[in-house]
Parts: C-alpha cells; sequence; structure tokens
C-alpha cells in the first residue's frame, strides 16, 4: 500500500466514523462532515477518489440534483454492471466535502454522476477530468455570496479552455447566453434548446456587454424564440436536441414523450440535458427515457409527506427563476410557503421581490419559517391574503385537504426531515 | 423656509399628519430605470411599494419601465435606479447620459431615489473591475465611489438624519465593493449603526434637493415605509397621511432586534 493510498483510507474510515456520530445525534445525513474530515485529513482525497472513473458532472443554478437524478437513472439499467457499479451524490451535497463523502461510500465504482455546485466546476474539470459536463442554467441566487453570476461563467469558460482537449464534452443549455459563452471554451458542444423562459439574469452580452436582443416564439411560424448579441457574432447556437411542447426531440430527430413522473415544463428541459448526456455515455434515448421515469422525487422536490393529519406535497425554490418555476406548480387552494435566510438560503431576501406571488391572488397563503415576515410585507403589497405562522410545523398543522408547500432549502431539509422523506 | 424645503434639507423632524385628501384620482407617475441592468437585487420592489402606497391613498398611480435606447419621460414624479453587476452599471450610465432625462428630472426637482450601483451611478464618479478603470456618473450628488478594501455584505441599521421616533431606524441589506466619499455638495442620509455604508466613516447615503442616494437594499423602501412616504412627499410637495400596516411595523422590530442581537454576539 503506498502512502497516498493509506492516508486516504485512513481519512475514509475518519470520515465514516464523523458520519455515523453526525446521522446517530440526528444532526444531518453525515455525508457533509464525513467530506469534511476526509479533506482535512488528506487534501487530495477528492483527486484520488475521482480517479480512473468514468465521470458526468451537472451544474447550474436551478435543476442540478433533479438533473442528476436523471442522468443516473438513465444510465444505472444499462451502465451498471458493465463499468462496476455507479455512485452518485444523490443527497445533493455538491460541494468539494459532499462529492468526497459521496465518492467515498463506493470507492470501486466505475460510474460517478455529480451534481457539482457552480463553485465546485472548475476543480472537478481540473482533478477528476470528467467525460461530459451538463451546464443547464445561470441565475442570480445567494448574491451575498456569489455577488456576480458573470465571474462563475468566466470560471467555467476558464477551466474548459484551460483543459483543452482533455477537457469534458459539454452538454449546454442554448437558451441561456452566459452558458453558452462559458461552453464555447469547450472541445465540443452538444447543444439543447431547452425552451427555457427565464429571461431576468441575461440582458448583456457575456462576451462584449452590449446588449442582447431576444425575439419571442412565433406560433404563425413556428418558430421558437431566439437570442443574439447586437454588437459582436455570440448567438443562440442551433439545438442539438430540442423541447418543443412537452416533447423531447434527439439528435437523430426522433421525437420522445418524456412521461416522466415529476411534474412541470422545466423538468422536460433538464430530462432533455440528461438525454443528451447519457448518449454521450453510451445509453441510447429510448433506455435513458425508461430509467428518467422511475425518477419520482428526487432528494425529497416533489415528495408528497404526511405530517399529522396533514398531507402536503414539498416543492424547492432558491431564488426568482426557481420560484417562477414551482409557483404555477402549486394548484392547492391553501399554500404554504416557507422562507429562511441562512447561508444556504442567502442571507438577503430582497429577491422576494423579484418573485411574482401577485398570482397568489385569491388563494388562501400561510407565510412560514425564519423569514415570514419578509415575507407577509411582501404579500400585504401583493394583495394577497395571508397568515403568518412562522413555526414549520404549526404551519402544517391540520390542514383537511392537501396543500402544496414551497419552501427555500432550509425550511425544505427541515420539511424533508419532519416528513421522512 | 417652506416645509417642503425643511423636509427636503432634512430639518424638519417628523413629518405630520397634515392632510392630502382632494387629490383623489391624482395621476402620479413612477419611473423604474433599466430594470435589465439595475435589477439585481430586488430594488424593482421599491416601485411596487410606492405604488401601493399611492393606490392606498386613493391617488392614480403609473410605472413606466424604462429600459436602455428608451427616452425617460419627463412626466415622472419619482424615478428609480437600484443594483446590478459591474458591466451593467457602466452600460447603464453610458444610456442615462446619451438619455439627459434623468439630468432634467432632477433639475426640475423629482424625486430620485437611487439604490447601490444606481447610487454610484448618479455620483460624480466610480471605478469598476480589478483595474480600476474610473467611469464619470451623472453628477447628480456630489460623491466618488473607489472599490474598497474588502466588499460590504450584511445588514445595516443606520438613523436616519433629522429623523426622531421610531422611523429614524433605516434597516436593510447591503452589498457592495465599492466605497462611497461625500463631497461638500451633500449630506448623509443616516449615520450607520451596524454595518459599513459609504466607506466605514459612519455615514450611509447620501442626499442633495430631492436626489438620495443609499446602499441598502430590502428593497430599502418595503422595510423603510418612511422613507418610501417622504420620497413621495418630494415628489408631490404636500405631506401625505400615515397609513397603519402593522406587519411592517412587526418586520422592522423583528429586523432591529435581530440584527442587534447577532451584532451584540459577533462583538
Amino acid at each position: 500500500m503506498s502512502i497516498a493510498t493509506v492516508r486516504l483510507s485512513a481519512a475514509t474510515l475518519a470520515g465514516r466514523a464523523v458520519g455515523a456520530a453526525s446521522r446517530l445525534t440526528r444532526r444531518g445525513t453525515g455525508a457533509s462532515i464525513r467530506g469534511k474530515v476526509m479533506l482535512k485529513i488528506d487534501p487530495d482525497a477528492l483527486a484520488k477518489l475521482l480517479a480512473g472513473k468514468r465521470i458526468a458532472v451537472v451544474s447550474g443554478t436551478n435543476g442540478k440534483t433533479t438533473t442528476t437524478h436523471f442522468l443516473a437513472a438513465a444510465l444505472r439499467t444499462s451502465l451498471e454492471l458493465r463499468d462496476g457499479g455507479l455512485v452518485h451524490n444523490a443527497d445533493g451535497a455538491n460541494l468539494h466535502h459532499g462529492l468526497a463523502s459521496a465518492l467515498s461510500q463506493h470507492p470501486d465504482a466505475g460510474v460517478a454522476i455529480l451534481e457539482c455546485d457552480e463553485r465546485v466546476v472548475s476543480d472537478v474539470i481540473r482533478l477528476g477530468q470528467p467525460e461530459v459536463l451538463v451546464l443547464l442554467n445561470f441565475s442570480r441566487d445567494q448574491l451575498d455570496r456569489h455577488h456576480e453570476i458573470k465571474g462563475l461563467g468566466r470560471s467555467w469558460r476558464t477551466a474548459l479552455a484551460d483543459a483543452g482537449p482533455s477537457g469534458p464534452i459539454v452538454v449546454a443549455n442554448a437558451d441561456e447566453p452566459l452558458v453558452v459563452w462559458a461552453a464555447l471554451a469547450a472541445k465540443q458542444v452538444v447543444w439543447v434548446d431547452t425552451a427555457s423562459t427565464w429571461r431576468q439574469d441575461s440582458s448583456q452580452c457575456p462576451e462584449c456587454d452590449a446588449s442582447l436582443i431576444r425575439t419571442q416564439p412565433d406560433p404563425a411560424s413556428g418558430l421558437g424564440s431566439d437570442w443574439y448579441c447586437s454588437s459582436c457574432e455570440l448567438a443562440r447556437p442551433k439545438g442539438d436536441y430540442r423541447v418543443e411542447s412537452g416533447t423531447i426531440i434527439d439528435r437523430a430527430q426522433q421525437v420522445w414523450d418524456p412521461q416522466l413522473s415529476v411534474p412541470g415544463v422545466f423538468n422536460v428541459s433538464n430530462a432533455a440535458c440528461a438525454l443528451a448526456a447519457a448518449e454521450l455515455m453510451g445509453v441510447e434515448p429510448r433506455a435513458a427515457l425508461s430509467g428518467m421515469r422511475t425518477v419520482s422525487s428526487p432528494a425529497g422536490r416533489f415528495a408528497t409527506a404526511r405530517f399529522g393529519k396533514t398531507t402536503a406535497r414539498l416543492l424547492l425554490a432558491k431564488n426568482p427563476a426557481g420560484w417562477a418555476e414551482a409557483l404555477p406548480l402549486a394548484q392547492t387552494q391553501t399554500v404554504i410557503l416557507a422562507i429562511d435566510s441562512a447561508a444556504a438560503d442567502g442571507r438577503d431576501v430582497s429577491w422576494l421581490w423579484d418573485v411574482d406571488y401577485e398570482r397568489l391572488a385569491g388563494r388562501s397563503v400561510i407565510a412560514t419559517g425564519r423569514r415570514a415576515q419578509d415575507l407577509a410585507v411582501r404579500l400585504r403589497y401583493a394583495d394577497v391574503e395571508y397568515r403568518c405562522i412562522p413555526d414549520l410545523a404549526a404551519a402544517l398543522a391540520d390542514h383537511p385537504e392537501p396543500v402544496d408547500v414551497i419552501a427555500t432549502y432550509t425550511p425544505f431539509q427541515r420539511l424533508r426531515r419532519m416528513g421522512r422523506v | 423656509m417652506n416645509d417642503r424645503e425643511r423636509l427636503m434639507s432634512g430639518e424638519l423632524v417628523e413629518a405630520r399628519p397634515s392632510t392630502s385628501s382632494g387629490r383623489m384620482g391624482q395621476r402620479v407617475e413612477v419611473v423604474l430605470i433599466y430594470q435589465s441592468l439595475l435589477g439585481l437585487y430586488g430594488d424593482r420592489g421599491n416601485a411596487t411599494v410606492l405604488i401601493k402606497r399611492l393606490a392606498w391613498r386613493g391617488y392614480e398611480p403609473v410605472l413606466t419601465l424604462v429600459e436602455p435606447g428608451d427616452p425617460l419621460p419627463d412626466s415622472g414624479h419619482v424615478y428609480l435606479l437600484g443594483g446590478g453587476e459591474d458591466a451593467a452599471q457602466v452600460s447603464a450610465v453610458r444610456a442615462l447620459k446619451a438619455d439627459g432625462g434623468l439630468q432634467r428630472a432632477a433639475d426640475r426637482g423629482a424625486a430620485i431615489l437611487a439604490v447601490c450601483a444606481g447610487y454610484q451611478i448618479v455620483g460624480n464618479t466610480f471605478t469598476v473591475g480589478y483595474r480600476d478603470e474610473v467611469i464619470s456618473g451623472l453628477g447628480l450628488l456630489d460623491v466618488n465611489t473607489t472599490r474598497g478594501p474588502a466588499r460590504a455584505v450584511g445588514e445595516i441599521i443606520s438613523r436616519w438624519k433629522g429623523r426622531a421616533g421610531r422611523d429614524r431606524w433605516i434597516t436593510g441589506f447591503e452589498n457592495h465593493g465599492g466605497y462611497t466619499r461625500l463631497g461638500p455638495g451633500v449630506t448623509p442620509l443616516a449615520a450607520v449603526e451596524i454595518g459599513v455604508g459609504n466607506c466605514n466613516d459612519g455615514t450611509e447615503g447620501a442626499v442633495a434637493g430631492t436626489v438620495i442616494g443609499t446602499y441598502p437594499h430590502g428593497p430599502i423602501l418595503a422595510r423603510n415605509p418612511a422613507l418610501a412616504d417622504h420620497i413621495l412627499e418630494l415628489a408631490l410637495g404636500h405631506e401625505l397621511e400615515p397609513l397603519a400596516h402593522p406587519e411592517i411595523n412587526k418586520l422592522r422590530r423583528q429586523r432591529l432586534a435581530r440584527v442587534r442581537r447577532s451584532y451584540a454576539r459577533s462583538r
């Protein structure tokens, strides 16, 4: 045994011990602390754990977890036996220590499907030489930490340029200018026309800062929306895969009805990206889709849980783009909205004013979570009827009809524990 | 000095409930400037707040959204600018200079609230990027902004100059890399209790006539309704009856208490 291997083994053992302790004391899943201890003992643990695997990485602001679950499910049936098993950070722990923790659980797996925080992508490109990198989207999120989303795009672009021919093939959302700009530095790109509609975070050309021109979809001609720079050459690439009226059209022009088990048109977009990535990893669309259809509540998203007498469906929304997707899904007469401002939620809740809560007029809304009062003021100005019940358990108690709950990250994780989903 | 001038100079201590009746149905235009460039931090909420507070009082508010290339209307009563990234800020100042409408608005005494990047834009100069490129602003406020030693990120509490009572606390969330120094042509909006403010010199924001620059998001007018009404009073030229909103008072009490508590703990 080499010294390097000994150190990794010691790190893995120590991590496992604290992970178990964390679970026993019910402080968390143990994933995060396990990885932290490992990286403390062996700073090279992540690189060592990544070595020798076929790796696909998924990143972006929204949809990482679901897309990674899609891709893992698509690959699992076909590749598992052939490549010695598959490891997947299914719980969504996506920083360095979360990745190390997941990988250490299945050190012999031949395939790793990893969702990565936007800030970790460059390191994973460098350390793990992934085969495929899926870049979903960029939008404002946790601005108290990230400040400027363009800086993240630049870090991706630099990492891809530095990786050169040994870098990943990128699957990129052609509707997102910053994603396109970053992906263009890759050795090869598969473009996905995701038909996504969020526009608020890209008005300027990432290449030259001139304004971007956008055209709306035209039902008459059947042309989708388009974007291009008013000054330089940057423009929306033609999609190799396309999302159209809820179907996915693959690169062979075959049309697929996805029939997913998770709701939302945005999840069809995520599925299209996963489908493209699966094909690059060697799984044909029919098999990939049948795997993806088994995904119903990735890391608790869209899960239905019981809270005493109440049946509630849990939706996660972390930022204005995520809320724009989640709000139309909330269909129940009573809707519970849970807001917090812990580090993982973003400490500034000003974004509440970028969300169209006005559309909830006529419903009965319960504002909950540690920043329920901020939401209460927002709802007052939106002319939406609400009750403010900051305590999560109290807000969930005693609803005779099923309720939809939309929560930011921290209360979402608490609700998962409370509802055991 | 009449009330309005005293109000503008910050000398008037508290807006008393004098009357604004008889103006039902008066059209009041709020102009939200370049949301695509200066809309990163939820500051469009300032427009939502002003529009609602006008509507609740029986005015007929109109929200005008202006994007680069569109002319700024000369009919606006209030003009709002918010926070954004460096490149967006440079594009915004270029477009505003080409338009000239904001300068005209300031000249005729319309109210202007400029937040964060918007605040820097209405100043004399600001710098962008790690090479500290100096960009000239609109010069509506005698302030200059340069890159600070560390980004100011966190809850901020300040004390509104010339105000008494519980309305004097301004609460919000600051998130800026630039440090702003005030020239002799402006007075600070507030004195910092917790946070960085302009440049860690104890001051926050700047006021000259009907132009107010300030750093906090929140949005600032959602968390500080007295400041929202002050801006409307500047724009309309008369005082407004106060509105009772227990949920906003509760939010203010909660924010002030929690921020002070966590600050005390961190000492």
